[in-house]
């Protein structure tokens, strides 16, 4: 490893890291309303990413414009979901969701080999070239798309703070009956927050999608990014999915570099393993029982 | 003391099955019956007696798991045990030269004291955030096996690892021949499951439901929930790590990618269709999921599918799994009977 690598390294980091965080966030949003685990969150990431392919590769139809028709879709099919399936094991132990989120993973992602194929595809890219800076080289496309994801995060924190809406949401993760007291309508608040953080999953998955390839069987992949970065953050804590994305990206792409694949992932998960023994609800997160 | 059995007892019966003891008896002498008589009745033919073997192994996790889910938690490191059990004994025989009946019983007390070192950080965390690092210490397992590529062969695996013989004398059995492992797979899984009923029935098994229906209770009333809870982990991570032994001499064959992630899912998946508060439950589940399974291998991805709706059809459906058919079918007829 030479000096020039380190802004590479850094910069990819954190791009990794905020897009992992974009998935995390959703996943974090659907915990906190419903208090259900979403397991099978990935495979939102993988349809809103084949949305894209489908949408500029066989269509032809301009890239951004994709990425939010990819959202809308998927939020319809998050808040379709939630209707039909997730709605029915609110309040249950979390064992019933976990099912639920399995037989969606089962059925997504094989569903998506025999209609997707199996072969390895790409999302064609926006923008080409790139510049050089303190000898590492960043392309356009990288920075753009670390742009987008920031503000995208930045975006979702204003909505939660400043509208209706968002507030809403965040009063229903504090205290379902209080809120539904203070007149909230917590259903209907259910439906939007589920819609609303799988459609951020698959902006994850455009976006990651166009760096780089995608196959229908990624979705698992990115929810295991997801849940360790929960973890590593806290449940229903959305600073935490932040800061837990962001240290994750960073230990994927500094330990990748500098040592190997195989120790970053053997690393990223002793150090989930280490912040649930000296915090066992996560960094910002709280006790749920 | 009396307080606390009573209690638990309670809760335990209100748990309990639906059907009376000696018919549940009749029912268990029947099944074991039944296996006994299978490779016969199959006129030992190959892949049937493969299908009961892989029906074997599916019936000693998800029963195993299941002894974790009566403390209330869901653990997804129960591939990481298997795997445990199965590399110590594969590695021992190649290596080594021992044969099973050593590397078996090293491979239960090492995943049994990696069990007790790693549940005494583990069990400080509860629910949904025991759920999540177990899956991480599952995937731990897997990938530092696989990493030390030197000893274990890495992702590649361990090749001919040779299935045990016994050498009496006059009694010679070699277990490659298949009807022998049958045999032999199917005495272990009925004594874990043996082991995991009596453990069930026992006032330990009724301190367990009642750490699962309510932690903070069960340790006002002087359980002491912390203890409880590493010894039952323990107790089914041994089992886990007994099965994987059993399994890496069946297969002659592991590597890494055949203690994935996925064997933890199958395992929850048969007992959630088969039914959670019973052993029934996971036997019952394991052994119908395999056969269709297996009726269904030709179909490729549309397996999955299915199974995936199966699933998610049960928990919306039929809550509580196929355990309850038997109570929802007298229940049935007793209403129909007053009416």
């Amino acid at each position: 490893m030479s000096f020039d690598e380190i802004p590479q390294m850094l910069v990819t980091g954190l791009s990794l890291g905020l897009m992992y965080a974009l998935i995390a966030i959703g996943l974090t949003l659907i915990f906190g309303v419903m208090r259900i685990v979403q397991y099978g969150h990935g495979e939102m990431y993988m349809l809103g990413a084949f949305f894209l392919y489908y949408w500029t590769a066989k269509w032809g139809l301009p890239y951004w414009l994709g990425v939010a028709a990819s959202a809308s879709v998927i939020f319809v099919l998050g808040a379709i979901l939630q209707q039909t399936l997730f709605q029915a094991v609110h309040g249950r132990n979390i064992l019933y969701s976990l099912a639920i989120g399995m037989g969606l993973i089962f059925i997504f992602s094989s569903g998506g080999q025999i209609i997707f194929g199996t072969t390895v595809k790409g999302i064609p890219k926006f923008a080409t070239g790139g510049i050089l800076v303190m000898g590492g080289f960043l392309s356009y496309e990288r920075i753009v798309i670390s742009i987008v994801s920031a503000s995208l995060v930045v975006g979702l924190w204003l909505f939660l703070q400043k509208t209706r809406t968002g507030m809403a949401i965040r009063a229903v993760s504090e205290d379902p009956e209080t809120s539904a007291l203070q007149g909230i309508r917590t259903r209907q608040i259910h439906w939007v927050a589920f819609g609303l953080g799988s459609a951020l999953a698959a902006i994850a998955g455009c976006l990651m999608g166009t760096l780089l390839s995608i196959v229908p069987t990624m979705g698992f992949v990115a929810t295991i990014k997801a849940f360790m970065i929960v973890i590593m953050g806290g449940l229903g804590s959305i600073p935490g999915a932040l800061v837990g994305g962001i240290i994750l990206g960073m230990i994927d792409s500094v330990v990748t570099t500098v040592i190997s694949a195989d120790i970053a992932i053997i690393m990223s998960f002793v150090v989930i393993f280490l912040i649930l023994v000296f915090r066992p609800s996560g960094l910002f997160g709280q006790q749920w029982t | 003391m009396k307080v606390e059995q009573g209690t638990a007892a309670a809760q335990a019966d209100g748990k309990g099955n639906a059907a009376p003891p000696s018919l549940n008896r009749y029912a268990w002498a029947a099944l074991f019956a039944f296996t006994l008589a299978y490779p016969a009745a199959v006129s030992f033919d190959n892949y049937l007696l493969h299908v009961g073997i892989t029906i074997a192994f599916n019936v000693a996790l998800a029963a195993s798991m299941w002894l974790i889910w009566s403390l209330g938690l869901v653990s997804f490191a129960h591939a990481g045990f298997m795997a445990i059990g199965a590399y110590t004994s594969a590695l021992l025989l190649t290596k080594l030269g021992w044969p099973m009946w050593i590397g078996m019983p090293l491979g239960a007390i090492l995943a049994g004291a990696a069990a007790v070192a790693i549940s005494l950080p583990l069990m400080r965390t509860r629910a949904v955030y025991f759920f999540m690092a177990s899956w991480s210490v599952g995937e731990v397992i897997k990938r530092t096996i696989a990493y030390f590529d030197g000893l274990t062969g890495g992702w590649n695996g361990v090749f001919d690892i040779l299935p045990p013989t016994i050498d009496l004398g006059p009694i010679q059995i070699n277990f490659a021949d298949r009807i022998a492992y049958y045999y032999l797979a199917v005495v272990i899984c009925a004594i874990i499951v043996l082991c995991i009923y009596r453990i069930n029935d026992s006032r330990t098994g009724m301190i367990h439901w009642s750490i699962s229906e309510n932690e903070l209770l069960a340790e006002h009333i002087g359980i002491n929930v912390f203890k409880h809870k590493v010894i039952g982990f323990t107790i089914a991570c041994v089992f886990a790590a007994v099965t994987g032994a059993l399994y890496a001499h069946y297969q002659t064959f592991i590597s890494p990618k055949s203690f994935d992630i996925w064997k933890s899912e199958f395992a929850l998946v048969h007992i959630i269709v088969g039914g959670l508060t019973t052993v029934g439950g996971p036997v019952v589940g394991a052994i119908s999921l395999t056969v269709i399974d297996e009726t269904l291998r030709a179909t490729g991805p549309f397996r999955v599918i299915l199974f995936g709706v199966i699933l998610i059809a049960t928990v919306l459906l039929l809550p509580g799994g196929l355990e309850t058919i038997p109570g929802r079918i007298r229940r049935a007829l007793r209403g129909r009977k007053s009416s």
